[in-house]
């Protein structure tokens, strides 16, 4: 007996009017949409921030990782913020962050924790592997130092980036990451307009997001 | 109960649109449509067209290969440690989801927004099974709660004040809440965050399901898609076949279309692109991810090459915000998922012409949404192709007006097409409706004509085209065959009408 895949494959073929040796002409072409004009890194990355900014994130340019002291001090103040989880990138941890945050009294929370109790964070810092200034989104990929609820669970996501993470476009971040098994593009807290076309920020993902470029 | 529908009466679903509605949609679709054009402009109206030809293009190329991009999906995914399966229709789709469950020994489901999930009506047969199935997105979760249908694509629940909705959550969760979006959000959130922290399997659909990775791709603003295909050991997504895109270089055009289209952002708030379960134990995301292909209908609008189009659609909703008809009485008239233009065309599709014939007649044909459309669907030829299905039948589907009406149809056009039968038929006409008329009106017409006359009054026939002309503006002076022409204009026009009425007073 035919599977159903099979059937509904040969239906497919019989509507289209085509078998299975049926040449395949090529993708049409996305090229001759001419590139966006970026500007120069500094210009992009102005416009990432200023493209966040819109949303209702909040960014910041830290000139030396000796002021992320200061910077995580006041966001504990601003937000609140008792409890925190992040990535357990080398990045994340050159930066000393855990130490800091445990020196002015914010408790760690393992992200390998259950969901449960990293849902209990104020606060999950992550870094973030690529961004798209046009729309101020930030690429984040998917591994066992990268855990995906950091950025979805807590209450408050920081990012902490590189300056030089900002590409021109879609094309540029896929060809990196189309071979990853889960990637994730963040533009500005979660949000809403469900109820009679209110915006309101903060619905299911973070209701704050913060970027920070070092 | 069910939510698949057996018949679609549009003008009687028309009839109980609460007053509320068509303002509080019109509000919606107004803000979209500014939106869009804002975003539309900062990219340039002629950067937009040059995508929005390379998304009809791709989205065509996609259909018109389909065979091939879904065989290449299906390896992808499994290469992937996916598991895909084939349904048929809603029942087969409906099958496998349960069996998935009862594997599992699922209890409770979170659900993502999804039209496919809506289509085949799962939700229902979750619940039979006794498996709690809860909608996630905001809106959706307001219907729900409510037992309604979405009002609108992307903002369903539109049609419901914050009041109502702060009474829904008294009576439904009691909870007080002041009447004020932002403590109805929060209280939703802590409500659903429970949810999806117990959830043992998160349910979504797909916006686009890429054939070179295997990648499916959700977008949601408020976060639920990522939560429900991220948080439970299980993940099924269900999506239509038409939902497969050749490469991630088509996303590069279709995102950009997609948020624009739908809400005048440039970009939605979470774009996941999720190819398999997790790839290793101890990294977050599924155990188990299974991929459901629907057909339910779409390999017959396939084999019809005039309506083909049908399947690029995108469901960015923007053909709903622009419709004349939509913003006049909302989602709920076209009685089932799909509203608008889009469920004009599509529903009578899927569900057959026999359940949804009245849908392709419920718009003006002003052209608008085929303007509009992302992916240039000429959204108001297929419309017209249906039309043309429901009356004569074609290859996919015979008539679904009854012979009576049809045998009416005919005899009308060789009535108003012989000129000795036309006279003859002037006259008795007139001798006819004497009884019944008042003045130059006829108040009232026997059934079935009254459902005319219940509305407004029906213009008493006083003469023959000529008698009439040469009443009104004396002996013709025009020449024969100009006289002629004007005759044929007006007689085809008087057999459209007749026709368009007929049809409209068809038997159910
Ligand atoms: S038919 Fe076109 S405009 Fe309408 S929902 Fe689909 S893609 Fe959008």
């Amino acid at each position: 007996m035919k599977s159903t895949r099979d059937e509904l494959l040969d239906k497919v073929r019989a509507a289209l009017k085509r078998d299975v040796n049926s040449i395949m002409p090529g993708v049409p072409s996305t090229a001759r949409i001419s590139p966006r004009s970026t500007g120069d890194a500094e210009a992009e990355r102005s416009l990432l921030f200023a493209e966040i900014e819109k949303l209702g994130g909040k960014t910041r340019r830290l000139t030396h990782s000796a002021n992320l002291k200061d910077a995580l001090q006041d966001l504990m103040r601003v937000e609140a913020i008792k409890k925190a989880t992040l990535w357990q990138t080398t990045d994340l941890k050159e930066l000393g962050i855990e130490e800091i945050l445990t020196s002015i009294g914010v408790e760690i929370v393992s992200p390998y924790a259950s969901n449960r109790v990293v849902a209990e964070c104020d606060l999950g810092i992550t870094g973030a592997d690529y961004a798209l200034p046009e729309t101020g989104t930030l690429v984040l990929r998917s591994s066992i130092e990268k855990p995906r609820t950091v950025s979805l669970l807590p209450r408050v996501h920081l990012a902490i980036i590189r300056p030089n993470i900002p590409r021109a476009d879609l094309h540029q971040v896929f060809d990196e990451v189309k071979r990853d098994g889960y990637f994730v593009f963040v533009t500005g807290p979660s949000r809403t307009a469900d109820i009679e076309l209110t915006l309101t920020i903060g619905v299911h993902g973070p209701q704050a997001l913060h970027v920070w470029a070092i | 109960m069910s939510n698949i529908p057996t018949h679609i009466d549009f003008r009687s679903n028309v009839q109980h649109v609460p007053p509320h509605m068509p303002p509080a949609v019109r509000k919606a679709t107004t803000k979209f449509l500014g939106n869009r054009a804002d975003v539309v402009n900062q990219l340039g109206t002629d950067r937009w067209e040059m995508l929005r030809q390379a998304g009809h293009e791709i989205r065509l190329h996609a259909i018109n290969h389909l065979d091939h991009y879904l065989t290449q999906l299906e390896e992808q995914v499994t290469r992937a440690g996916g598991q895909v399966h084939w349904a048929r229709d809603a029942t087969e789709a409906r099958s496998i989801v349960l069996q998935i469950a009862r594997e599992h020994h699922i209890k409770r489901v979170v659900k993502a927004k999804s039209m496919a999930t809506e289509e085949i009506d799962l939700n229902h047969a979750l619940q039979e099974a006794g498996i709690q199935a809860l909608e996630t997105d905001l809106g959706e979760y307001i219907v729900q709660l409510a037992g309604e249908m979405p009002s609108h694509i992307i903002v369903p629940a539109v049609h419901l004040t914050k009041e109502d909705i702060a009474d829904l959550f008294h009576q439904k969760l009691g909870v007080d809440a002041a009447p004020e979006p932002t403590a109805l959000t929060a209280i939703a959130h802590t409500k659903l965050r429970e949810e999806f922290l117990s959830a043992d399997m998160g349910v979504s659909g797909a916006n686009f399901m890429v054939a070179e990775t295997g990648t499916i791709v959700l977008v949601t603003n408020e976060g639920n898609g990522r939560m429900c295909s991220t948080l439970p050991p299980v993940h099924v997504a269900i999506a239509g076949i038409d939902k497969v895109v050749p490469d991630m270089a088509s996303l590069t055009v279709l995102l950009k279309l997609l948020a624009r289209s739908a809400t005048g952002q440039k970009i939605s708030t979470y774009t996941s692109f999720i190819t398999g379960p997790r790839r290793v134990d101890g990294e977050n995301g599924p155990q188990e991810f299974h991929l459901i292909l629907l057909d339910n209908g779409r390999t017959r609008i396939l084999q019809d090459e005039s309506a083909r189009e049908t399947l690029l659609c995108i469901r960015c909703g923007a053909c709903l915000n622009v419709c004349p008809v939509y913003n006049q009485v909302g989602g709920h008239a076209y009685g089932w998922v799909y509203s608008g233009p889009i469920g004009a065309i599509l529903s009578p599709q899927l569900l057959g012409t026999s359940v949804a014939a009245d849908l392709p007649f419920a718009s003006s044909l002003c052209g608008a949404c085929g303007d509009i459309c992302p992916v240039k669907i000429p959204i108001p030829k297929i419309l017209l192709h249906l039309r043309h299905r429901v009356v004569e039948g074609d290859a996919v589907e015979p008539a679904t007006t009854s012979p009576i009406i049809q045998a009416g149809v005919q005899a009308g056009a060789m009535a108003l097409g012989t000129p000795w039968l036309y006279q003859l038929g002037s006259q008795l006409l007139r001798l006819v409706e004497k009884p019944l008329q008042r003045g130059d009106w006829l108040p009232n017409l026997p059934p079935p004509a009254n459902r005319w006359t219940m509305v407004r009054p029906f213009p008493a026939f006083n003469a023959d085209f000529r008698t009439w002309w040469e009443r009104r503006v004396g002996k013709p002076r025009t020449n024969k065959r100009l006289r002629n022409l004007a005759l044929a204009v007006i007689a085809i026009e008087a057999l459209l009408f007749v026709g368009w009425l007929l049809l409209r007073k068809r038997k159910r």
